[in-house]
């Protein structure tokens, strides 16, 4: 019996590490893909407006790690982006796609982004 | 008193004359050429005036290009529905295989081959993954030719694109297929802007060899892809405006330029003869009679004296040049992880992946005899290392008829060696098991030296080294040339290690010596005795 809780007990822990890993993994949980997109495509609307003076995005993921992008989006503290307009515009939906770009590719993430 | 006075002066004057005309008989006789333009410099100026870029088809209009791309190899087979043969042309050169074959049997220059340096070593027979960034393939060596390296007019991360097209695949919201839309819409506008070669595409590889801007060579850095007319005369927008390929010339994808084996000298073809030269020389343009003054002292010294030599007084004069790399001092962490330091122009003095560097700016060359041709140590070759291992050095000498002083960057470093066979090593670097992933030298020999097939015997030190780079870009405007008391001095000539020849100014002979001051003194006595002789012996009743 004790040998059998022993067992069980080691399962409920390596099941609750491993969920808990993937889940540290996926970051927001977004889709940081089209989050990439989403991001271009709000700083070209920002340009368009005279916002900004390049509709190259200055601000990369890499330039900040992932618990720094963290307190900006979960603080919702857009003011480092210089597009206050567009990103109060934007949907809860947009912008976890854009957070979980920017988490995904962070400086301290696996895959850093480089410059398109 | 008065006539004799006079009489003395003319006899001066005479004595004056006729030692000047001693010394500068050399150059007399050549004074009558004029100083016309020669027709290689009108023919290059032909080539790049005003409307550059014209061409007989515009890409836009190809039906081939005009379609929605998913992967790179569709852009490639597009290109060859028009260009049939040309990747098969590419494929054959150097620019694909990185390798030739040498002058040593079974053994192969370049990246892919036996070659190595002291920067970072070696390709590995192409298995170290982070050279082939710098490939002209879709991905890597595992695709086809992409022909947008060198011919694309807008810089596109194609890589990224397809990547995202393919993930995006199935997702049937609205706004996914938006993106997509977006995506081969820009493909097909990037596509479409074809150009011939321009500094980008070469610079891209070339400006960063080594692994980073102004790494590799002194004379080519990003400051080369827009210089103004002090830094080059020839690539400036206000000088000649030269693409690279206005010198390196094309035949069948083969580019030509590259100083490897090839004596470069012997041929010395004018554009004039041949605008596709395998060999470019600055006699291709300007001739054998390159200063406008035909009797000029410095048209003597073309047989002997490379143009550059005086006409690049330095190079790295915008971006600093690694000038020193140790690898001895590679492999220490902080933390247990590995660090950067940055020094004096920005750049890095350490890191723990590569080792130690010094960078220099604005940096006097060093000069050899040189045929155009190197001696190089490959990985097969044996070393002595209680010398400095010369890795690569210029072959000539001062007696071969197509042998030039010509200026060099030279980096020195240290590197690994396999202690028992007296070899160079190759260490893989990149990927997982590459010696910037696990910091274990020994084992990164092992895996690299596999990978070119050479033994390794399991011990290894490191032994300093050098690497020449000839200086031929960079070419300053002629008030900038160097000066002539810069090589005809005693002290500090920039000459100083070209020895066995005589240099008047810097080397010092006393019979040679006195010789040329017996003669001097004996013409201007012979002249005043003579002066002297018939003014005493003039008959007055003459006047």
């Amino acid at each position: 019996m004790f040998k059998k809780s022993i067992i069980a007990a080691v399962l409920v822990l390596f099941t609750l590490g491993t969920v808990a890993v993937a889940f540290a993994g996926e970051g927001p949980g977004g889709n940081k893909r089209k989050g990439k997109y989403t991001y271009r495509k709000l700083v070209k609307a920002c340009f368009e407006r005279g916002a900004v003076e390049s509709a190259s995005p200055k601000v990369s993921p890499a330039d900040k790690k992932q618990a720094e992008w963290k307190a900006i989006f979960e603080g919702k503290e857009f003011s480092a982006f210089g597009c206050d307009e567009e990103w109060a515009n934007a949907s809860d939906k947009d912008v976890l796609d854009i957070y979980s770009y920017f988490y995904s590719f962070a400086a301290d993430s696996p895959t850093p982004a480089t410059c398109k | 008193m008065g006539k004799k006075t006079a009489g003395i002066c003319l006899a001066l004057i005479l004595g004056f004359g006729l030692c000047m005309g001693i010394v500068n008989t050399g150059t007399a006789a050549t004074a009558t050429e004029t100083s016309e333009e020669a027709l290689g410099i009108k023919l290059a100026k032909q080539a790049v005036k005003a409307d550059k870029h014209w061409t007989t088809t515009d890409h836009s209009k190809i039906e081939a290009l005009n379609q929605n791309f998913t992967s790179g190899s569709q852009i490639t087979q597009a290109c060859l529905s028009c260009h049939t043969d040309a990747s098969m042309q590419f494929e054959k050169t150097i620019h694909w295989t990185w390798k030739v074959e040498s002058e040593k049997p079974g053994i192969m220059n370049g990246k892919a081959g036996h070659a190595v340096n002291n920067f970072c070593i070696s390709g590995n027979a192409m298995e170290d993954k982070g050279c082939l960034s710098c490939h002209v393939g879709w991905n890597g060596t595992k695709e086809e030719v992409n022909c947008l390296n060198c011919h694309g007019g807008e810089k596109y991360n194609y890589k990224e694109a397809f990547g995202d097209i393919q993930a995006f695949a199935g997702d049937e919201d609205p706004e996914t297929q938006e993106i997509v839309t977006e995506l081969q819409n820009e493909i097909k506008t990037a596509v479409k802007n074809i150009t011939m070669p321009q500094r980008n595409h070469c610079g891209e590889c070339h400006f960063k060899g080594g692994g980073g801007d102004g790494v590799k060579h002194g004379d080519l850095d990003t400051s080369m892809a827009k210089p103004n007319k002090m830094l080059d005369v020839h690539m400036a927008a206000e000088g000649a405006d030269f693409t690279c390929t206005r010198c390196h010339t094309t035949v069948k994808h083969n580019i030509a330029g590259r100083l490897y084996t090839r004596p470069a000298s012997a041929e010395r073809k004018s554009l004039i003869q041949d605008d596709m030269a395998t060999k470019i020389t600055c006699e291709s343009c300007h001739g054998t009679l390159p200063h406008k003054k035909a009797d000029s002292k410095m048209n003597d010294h073309v047989d002997k004296v490379a143009c550059q030599s005086c006409h690049i007084p330095e190079f790295a004069r915008v971006n600093p040049t690694k000038m020193w790399w140790d690898w001895t001092k590679a492999g220490d962490l902080k933390d247990g992880k590995p660090y950067v330091v940055k020094g004096e122009f920005g750049k890095p003095t350490y890191k723990s992946i590569k080792g130690e560097f010094k960078w220099k700016k604005n940096v006097k060359p060093e000069y050899f005899w040189y045929n155009g041709s190197f001696s190089n140590i490959g990985i097969k070759d044996k070393i002595d290392p209680a010398q400095i291992v010369e890795v690569s050095h210029p072959l000539g000498e001062k007696s071969a008829p197509d042998a030039r002083i010509h200026p060099f960057k030279i980096h020195r470093g240290k590197q690994p060696y396999d202690k028992i066979n007296n070899q160079l090593v190759a260490p893989i670097l990149s990927g997982p098991k590459g010696f910037w992933t696990t910091f274990d030298m020994d084992d990164a020999i092992t895996r690299g030296n596999k990978a070119l097939d050479v033994p390794y015997s399991g011990e290894f030190d490191y032994v300093e080294t050098t690497y020449a780079f000839p200086i031929t870009h960079m070419v300053a405007p002629a008030q900038n040339a160097v000066n002539c008391t810069e090589c005809h001095i005693r002290d500090n000539s920039r000459l100083a290690n070209i020895t066995g020849i005589y240099m008047p100014g810097r080397d010092k002979n006393n019979f040679i010596d006195s010789i040329g001051m017996i003669a001097v003194l004996g013409a201007f006595g012979g002249v005043m005795l003579h002066g002297l002789g018939r003014f005493f012996t003039r008959n007055p009743k003459e006047e």
